[in-house]
């Protein structure tokens, strides 16, 4: 594996079965209060966005954290995105855009990998607020590829 | 000192003083407080040391107050940092730490307010009337204004670090009424001391907000409650809009009077 020089992002690792939990039978409730989700898909001024605490996903973060519902999706709005494999992402700025401006959303949790490419998701958020006329606190956490919190900061806007 | 976790931190140094000093050290200025009644165990929660910072100033502080015998919080509540840390802010934080810029140019300038304080001339007393109304509109109706209807409303009033927070406010606006009771008596010396008075608490206490304060508030507030603030803030600086912006104007005017004479009395 040391000698691998492609993209970070999709470099073959594999993990060892975690101890704690594996096996349980313990049923974890959904927390997802919508649908669709996909940022492609959603109407930014869906009811469930309006005034919200919305959290943008990468399309990897809910499966890397073990604990995603509990932790970061509970009580708050969603939509997921792939800032490296999606088309069409000048839809995804007019779309943030509409949050901050018209659905009013409260603040954005920007989750994503560990990995460079991801950074893209935050760079578009970031993007939709330089043109915006209402500002909103943005969040950023970044979750590592066996889904602990690397990093979880306002940005300075 | 059976539990002192749980004692006031005044009455632990008032029976230990170097526990102060021990302190100082770890960068937790509890010596000049004007209150102290924070519980030590909450002081040193609200300064959230690394976790090896926290064991060695518990040792030397055991070592003061209760020789042979440790003292240590419960793991529940310590080490949430290991790291070392780095001043960030959450959006309508930072916005008042950019606000205590602003006081601190103000509060940098005093002693040139101070050092040519003249009660008999109109322009003179214009000067004094000037510094009173910035510190009474701008660094109270607004600032400490947006500080104590909203940011500190968020927390449980009875804290005692807010209760701090509440007197120096009080003492800061007790010297400004200083200031203008003795230029109603023609007082220069009463002048110069509240003005001087005004800018020691400030200083110290926009420290206390800035270092310990704002980012122990953001390491408590929610998601939702940073969003709330920030809007609630964005009401209050669009109403104030202009009188931000005739504050900074005032600020500026009185660096670059002090910046002209300085060039007249160096010709
Ligand atoms: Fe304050
Ligand atoms: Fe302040």
């Amino acid at each position: 594996m040391s000698g691998f020089s492609g993209c970070p992002g999709s470099r073959m690792v594999e993990f060892k079965d975690s101890p704690v939990g594996a096996g349980s039978e313990v049923k974890i409730p959904s927390q997802l209060r919508q649908w669709p989700i996909q940022l492609h898909l959603v109407s930014p001024e869906a009811p469930y966005y309006q005034g919200a605490d919305v959290v943008l996903a990468a399309d990897c973060v809910p499966f890397a954290m073990g604990n995603f519902h509990g932790d970061f999706l509970k009580g708050k709005a969603l939509a997921i995105a792939c800032p490296k494999l999606d088309a069409g992402q000048e839809t995804y700025v007019e779309k943030i855009r509409s949050w901050y401006e018209d659905a009013k959303i409260n603040t954005l949790t920007v989750m994503i990998m560990q990995v460079p490419c991801c950074r893209g998701l935050l760079a578009t958020a970031m993007q939709a607020l330089q043109g915006s006329k209402r500002k909103v606190p943005i969040k950023y956490v970044v979750v590592s590829l066996q889904g602990e919190v690397l990093q979880e900061e306002w940005v300075e806007t | 000192m059976e539990t002192p976790l749980k004692t006031p931190i005044k009455e632990v140094i008032n029976r230990f003083p170097p526990v102060g000093a021990i302190l100082e050290e770890f960068g937790i200025g509890c010596v000049p407080c004007s209150v102290g009644t924070c519980l030590l165990g909450d002081v040193v929660e609200i300064h959230n040391l690394s976790p090896a910072d926290e064991d060695d100033l518990m040792m030397r502080i055991a070592s003061v107050v209760s020789p042979g015998q440790a003292i240590r919080r419960p793991d529940s509540e310590r080490g949430r940092t290991a790291k070392p840390r780095k001043l960030t802010y959450s959006p309508p934080l930072k916005r008042l730490v950019d606000e205590h810029k602003l006081i601190l140019r103000f509060i940098a300038m005093v002693p040139e307010i101070a050092g040519r304080v003249d009660l008999e001339s109109g322009e003179g007393r214009e000067e004094i009337l000037a510094a009173v109304d910035f510190i009474r509109r701008y660094a109270d109706r607004y600032h400490h204004a947006k500080e104590e209807d909203i940011l500190f409303a968020c927390f449980d009033p009875d804290l005692d670090i807010l209760k701090a927070m509440h007197e120096d406010h009080r003492q800061g606006r007790a010297c400004v009424q200083g200031v203008l009771d003795a230029l109603e008596r023609g007082d220069t010396d009463g002048v110069v001391e509240n003005l001087h008075g005004y800018a020691g608490i400030l200083t110290e206490h926009i420290k206390k907000e800035d270092e310990i304060l704002y980012p122990w508030m953001d390491r408590n507030l929610s998601t939702h409650q940073v969003g709330e603030l920030h809007a609630r803030f964005q009401d209050v600086d669009g109403r104030y809009r202009e009188v931000q912006e005739s504050y900074e104007a005032y600020v500026e005017k009185v660096e670059k009077n002090k910046f002209i004479e300085r060039a007249e009395v160096s010709r």
